[in-house]
C-alpha cells in the first residue's frame, strides 16, 4: 500500500464562490494505482462533489486529461507512483488543462477546441464519384496520415500550447494534425484549399515551434510535426503569401545563396512593409554593432554541401 | 451516429444527444476490426460470413437479420472507406487489408492496425461534421417520453454543463448507448457503458432481450480489465499456462487461439481453476511475431501492455485473463431496429438486440453490426418519422424527472452509489460469470434484490446544479441494477448451455426445449420472463466445433 496526498483543483460554482483553491485529500492505495482510479476513490469516498470528465480508462475515449504537477497528462494512463518520483514529493497537484475556461473543477469549457477542430473542415472532401468498391490507396501512403489518425482529441497538446497562451486564436495543434491527416490523404481533393485555409492568421505559420504538443501528445501524434508538413505542402501549393510562409521562404532564399542566414534579407522579404517600419531600429542595431553592416554578407565554405542538404530535405517530404 | 447520417440523407430533420462528447464513445475502444466479405485475401463470400456468425452464435441468432449483417457488410465498409477512414492496406494492390480473427472460416477482418474503432467512430463524426448534425454534447437522457397511446415521442435530458432539465420532442427515438459491461468487474467497458437505453425502454414496458447472454473477452489484462484485441491472437498470438503449454489444443484442436470466445474464455477459467495459471491468469505470447510486426499491426496493445501491465509484449508475454466484454443481449427490436413493442422506438447496436450475435458474438461483427443496423434504424426511423403526425409530448414530462430528482437530491443519509455499484459488479462477477449454476445464481439474485431495496435509500452528495458527476453515477446505478436483474432471472431460468450461457449443472446445449429467446419485461418492479422463437432460414443446428 501507498499513500498521497492529491492537491486537487477546486472551482465550485453553484457554491456561489467564483474563486478557485486547491484542496488536499488524503488516501492510502494500492502501489499500482492511476491517478484516474484515484481521483475517482476521492469521488466515492471523500467527497461525491468533486467533477472530473472520464470513460474509457483505457487512453483511448480522450476524456481526462489533466495537469498531473503541472505536466498535462491522461489521469487513466498516469501511474500515481510514478508521478511522485518523478517529482521527488508525496504530493501529486492535479488542475485542468491549460488554456481553458473552468467549468467546474476539473472540467473546462472545451467549446473553443471542438470550434478550431470544425473550423479545418476535418472531413474526407473526394473528386468526383466514388468507386463501386474500396478506392485504392497504396499502403505506404495510407501510412503517411497513421499516426495523426491516432489522435483522440484529448486537447493534451492544445492546453500545453505556447502560440495559444499569447493568441487565444490560434487554431492549435490538435486541429491541424487533422488538417494534415486530410490535406495528406491522397483520396482527398482540397489539398490547396486547406493549404489556404491553415494559413492566414492564427494560422500555421503562428506556430512558436516550442515542442511541447510533441512532447506531451499521450498518443504519439506528434502535431508540431503534422503542422510543419502542412507547412511543406502549402509550398508544394504554391500558398507562400503568409508573412509566415514568407519568412520560411526567406530563410531557404538567404541559406540557398549564402549557404547562412542573412537577417536583414529574412526581415525584408518576410514583411517589405512592416520591414520599412522598423529602420530606426535597425539603424540603431548597426549603431550597436548588432548587425552587419552591409547585406552583402560573405557565403560559407562548401556551399554545395548545404545545397545537397536543402535537396535532401526537399525529397522526405 | 450512423443512424443519424441515415436519416439526415433521407431527408428528415435529426439532432444527436449524448451523455459524452460523440468522439468519447466507447466504439473508439474496439480494436481488432470489422468483419465483411470483400474477398481481398482469400476468396471469401456473404454465405461463409452468414454461416460463420450463425455457428458463432450458438444458433440462437435469427438468421434473417444475420444475412442482412453479411449481405451489407461489404457495402457498409466501402461506404466508410468513401468517407475517409485510413484503413490498413495491402502492399501490392492497395485494397483494404483483412486480417483472420476467432471462429471466421477466413481472413474477414477489416482493420485500421490496431485502432479500428477510433477510426470509424471519427469517421462517422467528421460525417456528422460535414452534415452539419446538431449535437447536444453531455446531455444525459434520464426518461423516455411516450404519448397517451403509447408512441415515443422524445426524451428528458439532463443538460449537464447548464444544469437544466428539458424535454426533447421527436416523431421518432433511436438508442444507440452502447453495452452495460459495468454490471461486472473486470469489464473492458468504459465507466459510461452502463446500457442507459435498456433500462430507459424496459421501465416504458419495451422488453429485454437474451439479457443472460455476457460475452467473457479471454484477453483482458489482470490489473484494470482493459482490452487486449483478438487481433493479438490474429496476428499469430499464442495462449500459454504456467506450463508454457499451448493448452487450446486440447479445447480446440483445429481452431486453437482462434476458436469462439466463449469456447476460449472458458478454457482460460478451466485452466486457472485446474491449477494450471500463474496469479489468476494465463499467459499472451506475442514474442514470436517479432518487433516489427508487434509496431505496425498492435501498437496500441504495446503501449496499453506497458502502461498497465508493466509488460512490454516484444520482450516477455502478457499475463490475461476472461473479463466481461460483450453483451449479446438488449432492447428487443426487429430486423430495422424498431421496437415491435412500442411504435416510434428503435435501437441499434449493443443496447439492441435484433437478434444477429445470439448467444455468442464473433469477434469484428459489433462494429459491424453498429454501422449495418444503424444505417437500417436511420432509414427505418426517417420513414416512419415522415409519416408521423407531429408529437403530442405530455407537458409535465420535464417537470416529473425534476420532481423525482429533487426528492433525490434532498435525501441526506443513505449508502452511496458506488458501494452498492461495487458491490452488485463484484457479485455478478463471482456467480454469474463464465461457469454458473443454480445455487450461486440465486444466491446473485437474492444479492441483487438487496441492493435494488438499499439503492431506494441511496444518496447523492453533490447538491449542486452544475456538471453533478454524482447524480449522473446514482441513476447510472439505478439502470445497472435493472439490467442485472433481467441478467440473473434470464441466467436461472435458461437450463442449458449455450454460447456465453454455460451451466455447469446444464452441460448441454437443448434445442429441444431452449432453440427460443428470452423475453424480460419489468412488472411491478420485478421481472418476467417470456419467449420468442428464433427465425431460421436454411442453417440447420450441428454441433459446435472448434
Amino acid at each position: 500500500m501507498a499513500s498521497t496526498t492529491f492537491r486537487v483543483f477546486r472551482y465550485q460554482p453553484d457554491s456561489g464562490d467564483l474563486e478557485s483553491y486547491h484542496q488536499d485529500f488524503n488516501l492510502e492505495h494500492e502501489e499500482k494505482t492511476t491517478v484516474l482510479d484515484a481521483l475517482l476513490r476521492i469521488q466515492n469516498e471523500q467527497d461525491g462533489t468533486l467533477a472530473v470528465r472520464y470513460s474509457c480508462r483505457s487512453a483511448i475515449c480522450g476524456s481526462c486529461a489533466c495537469k498531473v504537477n503541472g505536466k498535462t497528462v491522461l489521469a487513466c494512463m498516469t501511474q500515481v507512483e510514478e508521478a511522485k518520483a518523478e517529482s521527488g514529493s508525496s504530493t501529486l497537484q492535479v488542475d485542468p488543462i491549460g488554456n481553458f475556461a473552468p467549468i467546474k473543477d476539473l472540467v473546462v469549457d472545451m467549446t473553443p477546441f471542438w470550434d478550431k477542430f470544425k473550423a479545418v473542415k476535418p472531413f474526407l472532401i473526394p473528386d468526383g464519384p466514388a468507386p463501386e468498391k474500396e478506392r485504392l490507396v497504396p499502403k505506404a501512403a495510407m501510412e503517411k496520415v497513421a499516426k495523426e489518425s491516432a489522435c483522440i482529441l484529448c486537447a493534451a497538446c492544445y492546453s500545453e500550447c505556447n502560440s495559444l497562451a499569447a493568441d487565444p486564436e490560434f487554431v492549435g495543434p490538435a486541429a491541424f494534425a487533422w488538417g494534415y491527416r486530410f490535406a495528406a490523404d491522397e483520396r482527398d481533393s482540397q489539398r490547396k484549399n486547406r493549404a489556404k485555409l491553415y494559413s492566414g492568421q492564427h494560422g500555421i505559420w503562428d506556430c512558436t515551434r516550442c515542442m511541447f504538443c510533441n512532447e506531451r501528445c499521450p498518443k504519439g501524434v506528434d502535431p508540431r510535426d503534422a503542422i510543419e508538413k502542412l507547412g511543406a505542402i502549402a509550398f508544394q501549393e504554391k500558398v507562400t503569401k503568409d508573412k509566415g510562409a514568407r519568412h520560411a521562404k526567406a530563410f531557404l532564399i538567404s541559406m540557398r545563396t549564402g549557404g547562412k542566414l542573412n537577417e536583414q534579407l529574412v526581415g525584408g522579404y518576410t514583411d517589405p512593409v512592416g520591414g520599412a517600419f522598423n529602420a530606426p531600429l535597425a539603424l540603431r542595431m548597426l549603431q550597436k554593432g548588432k548587425l552587419p553592416a552591409s547585406p552583402l554578407t560573405h557565403k560559407v565554405k562548401n556551399r554545395d554541401q548545404v545545397t545537397k542538404l536543402i535537396k535532401n530535405v526537399k525529397e522526405t517530404i | 451516429m450512423r443512424a443519424a447520417i441515415a436519416a439526415h440523407e433521407a431527408g428528415v430533420d435529426v439532432a444527436l444527444v449524448t451523455k459524452l462528447h460523440p468522439v468519447r464513445s466507447h466504439s473508439g475502444a474496439a480494436q481488432g476490426g470489422i468483419n465483411a466479405a470483400l474477398g481481398n485475401e482469400t476468396e471469401d463470400n456473404t454465405d461463409n460470413h452468414t454461416f460463420d456468425t450463425v455457428k458463432g452464435a450458438d444458433y440462437i441468432g435469427d438468421q434473417d437479420a444475420i444475412e442482412i449483417l453479411c449481405e451489407r457488410a461489404p457495402l457498409e465498409v466501402y461506404q466508410l472507406e468513401h468517407w475517409g477512414a485510413v484503413f490498413s492496406r495491402q502492399e501490392d494492390s492497395g485494397k483494404i487489408a483483412q486480417r483472420p480473427f476467432g471462429g471466421a472460416g477466413f481472413p474477414r477482418t477489416c482493420y485500421a492496425a490496431d485502432l479500428t474503432g477510433l477510426v470509424i467512430l471519427h469517421t462517422l463524426y467528421t460525417v456528422c461534421v460535414k452534415y452539419n448534425i446538431p449535437t447536444y454534447e453531455e446531455w444525459f437522457v434520464t426518461d423516455l417520453v411516450t404519448d397517451d397511446n403509447g408512441n415515443a415521442v422524445g426524451v428528458v435530458a439532463y443538460d449537464m454543463i447548464h444544469g437544466k432539465i428539458e424535454t426533447i420532442g421527436a416523431k421518432a427515438v433511436v438508442m444507440a448507448t452502447g453495452g452495460a459491461g459495468r454490471v461486472y468487474r473486470p469489464s473492458t467497458n468504459a465507466h459510461a457503458s452502463t446500457g442507459d437505453a435498456m433500462s430507459l425502454a424496459l421501465r416504458k414496458g419495451v422488453p429485454l432481450k437474451d439479457m443472460e447472454f455476457m460475452q467473457f473477452h479471454p484477453t483482458t489484462l489482470a490489473a484494470n480489465g482493459v482490452l487486449v484485441t483478438e487481433g493479438a491472437r490474429g496476428e499469430g498470438g499464442y495462449l500459454l499456462n504456467k506450463d508454457g503449454d499451448r493448452f487450446m489444443s486440447k479445447y480446440a484442436p483445429n481452431k486453437l487461439e482462434l476458436a469462439s470466445r466463449d469456447v476460449v474464455s472458458r478454457a482460460e477459467a478451466t485452466e486457472i481453476q485446474e491449477g494450471r495459471g500463474i496469479d489468476g491468469c494465463v499467459l499472451l505470447d506475442l514474442r514470436h511475431l517479432g518487433r516489427d510486426r508487434i509496431m505496425e499491426r498492435l501498437p496500441q496493445i504495446r503501449e496499453l501492455a506497458i502502461a498497465f501491465a508493466g509488460t512490454d509484449p516484444i520482450e516477455e508475454p502478457i499475463p490475461i485473463r476472461p473479463g466481461a466484454h460483450y453483451h449479446m443481449g438488449g432492447v428487443h427490436v426487429d430486423n430495422w431496429g424498431a421496437a415491435p413493442h412500442m411504435p416510434g422506438l428503435f435501437a441499434a447496436g449493443e443496447c439492441s438486440c435484433v437478434s444477429v450475435h445470439g448467444a455468442n458474438r464473433l469477434g469484428g461483427n459489433s462494429l459491424l453490426e453498429a454501422v449495418v443496423f444503424g444505417a437500417r434504424a436511420g432509414e427505418a426511423s426517417a420513414a416512419y418519422a415522415q409519416d408521423a403526425p407531429a408529437p403530442k409530448v405530455p407537458g409535465n414530462a420535464a417537470q416529473e424527472t425534476q420532481d423525482r430528482i429533487e426528492g433525490l437530491l434532498a435525501r441526506e443519509d443513505g449508502p452511496r452509489q458506488g458501494e452498492i455499484r461495487d458491490e452488485l459488479a463484484t457479485v455478478m462477477q463471482e456467480k454469474v460469470g463464465v461457469f454458473r449454476e443454480d445455487a450461486t445464481l440465486r444466491e446473485a439474485k437474492a444479492k441483487v434484490d438487496e441492493l435494488k431495496q438499499q439503492f431506494q435509500g441511496v444518496v447523492v452528495d453533490d447538491k449542486g446544479k452544475t456538471f453533478n458527476t454524482d447524480l449522473i453515477h446514482t441513476i447510472e446505478t439505478g439502470y445497472l441494477l435493472d439490467l442485472a436483474d433481467c441478467m440473473v432471472t434470464g441466467a436461472i431460468a435458461r437450463h442449458e448451455s449455450r454460447g456465453a450461457h454455460s451451466r455447469t449443472d446444464f452441460p448441454e446445449r437443448d434445442d429441444e426445449n431452449w432453440m427460443k429467446h428470452t423475453l424480460a419485461y419489468l412488472d411491478d418492479g420485478e421481472i418476467r420472463l417470456d419467449y420468442s422463437p428464433v427465425t431460421m432460414t436454411k442453417y440447420e443446428p450441428q454441433v459446435r466445433s472448434y
